[in-house]
């Protein structure tokens, strides 16, 4: 626009300015109120917990009279003088560590299974995702009587092979393993979606890698795994925030299987870690501290530890699988 | 599509509000009477025991409605009073959690109610007053007392030749091991005594039912937990394992977990998988209802070698009731509170019905007790003097939990030199109770 | 070679040796297959069969019911209120994947298709609530919700979700990226409002990722086990499916074959529902998973 047109047209580009302000102001206005919902419920359940946890922290409160301020008591308790705060943490990563991997290496493998299946393959996929639909309490009750010692299926049929089976939830060495099997019982979903990003990977990877000579295996590495990188990553960031969460299953599962040895009623007997403290997950010790015995304040001092660590550990994944990972378009 | 939101949202809102109205329980549904809720921890059979005599008070008091919710635990109690949907009257078979109770002030002090209706605590047996009450700050009244005996089988005793029940402690491994019959692959067709903590009310892993036994003490005159200094505990933890490892621990493992449910009608003494027990008198009741031509006798529990004038002793606790913090209706929650702790015909009735030891002494000799052979041995270990319940402590019954936590490992093995572990235990009692006073953490 | 380009390719049958092979390798990953498949229905089979036992039955070594019992599913009925657990747990499941819809889709348009300062700022924050391990939050909540009396039923459950979940808006926004501009812009064109396109056109679109998330979020929330754990237990009035399924057993002296009875019906809605909606289902999966 020269000079002369420009200032010809200055009122219709103020009244263009003011439009587009005006367009801008109902934008926002737009977005206000789509984003509204959201806004409330961050603040009022994500960033009010939050603060209100670390106040907690420094206070004894047990909800019947007002927090009392105790300073840095809580966390040198837990850091110095709990004795059941170490269980609980290497329960916690004993968890990850081995469940997370060994979950996505056996959703893997049977998603290359079925993906090289060429018939029924509609059927075994169902097999294999219906675990995973079964609500987390129906499955660990229905896996801690399957592996009653003395009653359930599984030792039964050992014996008649003649393996004395092992005493699975009721032993401290077991009860893990035996909670790691239930977990992978479940991998349907994330099963599922290895398949599809296994079905996913371009056809003509394969056939120029076997052109250059690649072995069957050579593929894999140099083909399969590095396109579903991505996928494996989200897996594997999910399961470690899962397994962070580790709830349900301990609870029912430490509350069954000790009932099998003592009874319901009396409450003199606490069962959660049921055997020996062997399933008493971060998550478990914290319900304990916070709804059983209502130490809510130390209790909100385990939850800010568990969310110090709970982000490190995310931030880290992710930030180093930039060197592991590649995304759709970067392959080489 | 709008206007279909708009009515979807609406019918949703009201939903919600309905939801939110009737979180708590319709204590607005009496018009006349007034509702008043009772938490009680007995189920089943005994529950209906209960519900009779509530009913009776129902009928008596048309100005209230008396509601029994039965199967609570202290997990729902501590629940329900923090979050403010209390019953009006509340009632819980732990015992040892009075010390918490009294002092967070979860149960109201029931003191000015007592002195307004001129009533003396005195009714009730001394243990009964000690576990309602902590430091002087009484929340609680006893409501039908336990006490824990031994059981066998007479029909297993004639045949193996034995006379009388044990009376020690190295009687009792004897008699075990000769009435014990195995099986195949080490299961047990009869197994002559169960020590495995854990199985069963009368061997809690807290080891309360065994302490009097052995006339172990918890703590000393200061209040510090001498669990490392009285050898009593020592004694009593060596004769469980080794009977333990006689049988083996896996192979009392898998005996406990394909044993039937406690409260089952097959309980494993009930239907002669176990020869002698030590159990709580309230058996007598269930043998009755589900097993009553089972030959059986009772007696005190056999007692240490070294403290043989123990025998007749037992360990005593109880259900404690009291009326929660933020209770909507009180009088009426303390009238009905006060029938059911003083009058001796409620307390007599429910004895006679669930054979829990009744907690006054006129309710003791009262003519509507149905006398009952078995039952009487329980009461006369009730009267014994060395009969001791567990202490009571600001921490409620958490000591009980780390006692519970070593000994169990201590069983399976895994706890290692004794001494050292039971010093151990005491420094953590001692740290819990010191926190638990201070009212610091946790 | 551009002639041999032109030519459509030819496939050769390859030499007997690879198609034997071949043959070999799908044998044996069948074979594979077929124990992995059995391995995993084994236990379904268990608690079918042990649903049909009688107690004692259930408690001995016998592996297959003699008689069969079908009463125990009748028992199950008679002995707990399942009905009144499945309708808590209904009234939770719809009131709350309704919020999630109503308040999740919203969001994700005005993170997606709307431009306006501070969106990655927002969409950053979505992407750390998700991160957030929800056990964190889980103290100072309760204490909220019991000083506001709603402790005891389900309104600490549901009201949540009507105020936006970080995965379902996560999901929605990664989908509603990839609809084409144009037709955004042909109903812009036609004179729509933007709250109108995005109640119709948008809506309308995005159906495979609401249908997703109507999906997830029904099946979170029929299986959320935790949060009711701690908001209804105290009241049994208001305990949903799973909790009553954990208090069976204690209520009952766990009779494992009714437990099992009970399990089974637990499990059967969430299974006859994947049957009807088998092909959402398994989009909605991998769409979590592959846009994630």
């Amino acid at each position: 626009m020269t000079e002369a047109a420009a200032t010809a047209a200055a009122p219709f580009t103020a009244e263009r300015k003011r439009a587009r302000r005006r367009a801008a102001w109902r934008r926002r206005r737009l977005v206000l109120l789509l984003m509204s919902p959201w806004l409330v419920g961050f603040s009022v359940f994500f960033g009010y917990p939050l603060v209100m946890s670390v106040y907690l922290s420094f206070t004894h409160y047990d909800l019947l009279s007002s927090p009392k301020w105790i300073g840095l008591a809580n966390y040198k308790y837990l850091f110095r003088d709990d004795p059941q705060v170490g269980q609980a943490v290497k329960n916690t990563i004993w968890i990850i560590v081995v469940m997370v991997p060994l979950q996505v290496l056996f959703a893997f493998g049977v998603a290359m299974m079925l993906a090289r299946a060429k018939r029924g393959g509609g059927f075994f996929r169902t097999v294999f995702y219906l675990p995973a639909l079964a609500p987390p309490v129906a499955a660990t009750l229905a896996f801690v009587y399957i592996l009653n010692p003395a009653t359930g299926p599984v030792n039964i049929i050992l014996s008649h092979l003649g393996i004395e089976g092992p005493l699975w939830f009721q032993s401290p060495g077991w009860s893990k393993p035996s909670l790691v099997l239930l977990g992978l019982w479940g991998v349907g979903n994330v099963m599922i979606i290895f398949l599809a990003a296994v079905l996913d990977v371009p056809q003509h990877l394969y056939e120029s890698a076997e052109l250059d000579g690649a072995g069957p295996l050579q593929r894999m590495r140099w083909v399969t795994l590095p396109t579903i990188s991505p996928v494996i990553l989200f897996s594997v960031v999910i399961g470690v925030i899962a397994g962070m969460q580790y709830f349900t299953q301990a609870y029912v599962a430490s509350n069954v299987a000790s009932g099998q040895a003592s009874q319901a009623g009396d409450q003199t007997v606490n069962n959660l870690g049921y055997p020996e403290g062997s399933t008493l997950f971060y998550p478990v010790f914290l319900y304990q501290h916070g709804f059983r015995e209502f130490n809510m304040g130390y209790a909100s001092a385990l939850s800010v530890l568990l969310l110090v660590v709970a982000f490190s550990v995310t931030l880290f994944i992710i930030v180093n699988s930039r060197r592991w990972v590649h995304y759709a378009g970067a392959v080489k | 599509m709008r206007r279909g939101v708009i009515a979807a949202v609406l019918v949703v809102a009201v939903l919600a509000a309905v939801v939110g109205a009737t979180a708590r329980s319709s204590a607005h549904a009496g018009t006349k009477a007034d509702t008043i809720t009772v938490w009680v921890g007995w189920s089943a059979r005994e529950l209906q025991g209960f519900k009779k005599i509530a009913a009776e008070y129902d009928k008596q008091h048309p100005e209230v409605n008396v509601k029994v919710v039965g199967g609570i635990n202290d997990d729902k109690i501590t629940a329900s009073i923090r979050s403010g949907n209390v019953p009006d009257v509340v009632s819980s078979f732990t015992s040892a959690n009075v010390g918490s109770y009294c002092k967070s002030g979860a149960w109201l002090d029931l003191k000015p109610f007592l002195s307004k209706d001129h009533l003396d605590v005195n009714v009730f047996p001394k243990t009964s007053q000690y576990y309602t009450q902590f430091n002087g700050k009484r929340c609680a009244l006893p409501f039908l007392a336990d006490v824990y005996g031994f059981y066998y089988n007479k029909k297993m005793f004639k045949a193996a030749g034995l006379k009388g029940p044990p009376k020690t402690m190295s009687q009792l491994t004897a008699y075990a091991k000769k009435l014990t019959k195995r099986g195949s692959n080490g299961t047990f067709k009869v197994l002559g005594y169960n020590p495995f903590l854990g199985f069963y009310a009368g061997n809690a892993p807290d080891l309360s039912s065994y302490a009097p036994l052995f006339g172990a003490k918890y703590v000393d005159g200061s209040g510090k937990s001498v669990l490392s200094k009285d050898p009593a505990w020592g004694r009593l933890l060596r004769w469980q394992k080794n009977l333990v490892d006689y049988y083996g621990y896996k192979n009392l493992q898998k005996f406990n977990a394909g044993a039937a449910d406690e409260f089952s009608a097959s309980h494993a003494f009930e239907i002669g998988k176990l020869a002698m027990m030590i159990d709580g008198e309230w058996r007598v009741a269930f043998i009755k209802a589900e097993h009553p031509g089972l030959d059986y006798a009772t007696a005190p529990a056999p007692v240490d070698d070294s403290k043989p004038n123990l025998y007749g002793a037992g360990y005593v606790n109880g259900t404690i009731i009291g009326i929660p913090k933020g209770v909507k209706h009180k009088d009426q929650a303390w009238a009905l509170l006060k029938y059911l702790t003083f009058n001796a015909h409620p307390l007599a009735q429910f004895s006679n019905a669930i054979r829990n030891v009744p907690t006054t002494k006129q309710s003791l000799n009262s003519k509507e007790i149905k006398p009952d052979a078995h039952f009487k041995t329980f009461l006369n270990i009730f009267s014994n003097a060395n009969s001791k319940t567990t202490p009571i402590t600001a921490a409620g019954n958490a000591y009980g939990t780390l006692i519970q936590a070593f000994a169990v490992k201590w069983q399976a093995g895994h706890a290692g030199d004794l001494s050292k572990g039971l010093q151990k235990l005491d420094k953590q009692i001692n740290a819990q109770l010191k926190q638990a006073q201070a009212g610091g953490v946790p | 070679m551009t002639v041999a380009a032109a030519q459509p390719l030819v496939r050769r049958r390859p030499p007997a040796a690879v198609r034997r092979k071949r043959f070999l390798l799908a044998v044996a990953n069948h074979s594979l297959l077929i124990v992995a498949a059995a391995m995993f229905l084994a236990p379904f089979i268990f608690i079918v069969l042990t649903s049909l036992m009688t107690n004692t039955q259930a408690l001995s070594s016998h592996l297959w019911p003699s008689p069969f019992r079908w009463e125990n599913f009748v028992d199950v009925f008679r002995q707990a209120p399942i009905w009144r657990w499945a309708l808590n747990t209904m009234i939770y499941s719809v009131l709350a994947t309704l919020g999630v819809l109503v308040s999740s889709i919203p969001v994700a348009y005005a993170l997606s298709r709307i431009r306006w300062r501070g969106r990655n700022f927002a969409f950053g924050l979505v992407l750390i609530a998700l991160m957030l391990p929800p056990v964190v939050s889980v103290v100072p909540l309760y204490v909220m919700w019991a000083k506001l009396h709603l402790v005891g039923g389900l309104a600490p459950l549901i009201i949540p979700n009507w105020f936006g979940d970080a995965f379902s808006i996560f999901l929605l926004r990664q989908f509603m990226l990839t609809i084409p501009e144009e037709y955004l812009d042909a109903a812009r064109v036609d004179g729509c409002g933007e709250l109108r396109i995005l109640a119709t056109v948008v809506l309308r679109l995005a159906k495979p990722a609401i249908a997703a998330v109507a999906l997830f979020s029904f099946l979170y929330t029929f299986n959320d086990f935790f949060l009711p754990l701690l908001y209804t237990r105290e009241n049994p009035d208001w305990w949903p499916l799973q909790i009553g399924l954990s208090e069976f057993r204690s209520l009952h002296q766990v009779q494992w074959n009714l437990t099992m009875a009970a399990t089974l019906l637990v499990m059967a809605p969430v299974i006859v529902v994947f049957f009807l909606a088998q092909k959402a289902f398994v989009e909605g999966v991998t769409l979590t998973g592959v846009k994630g």
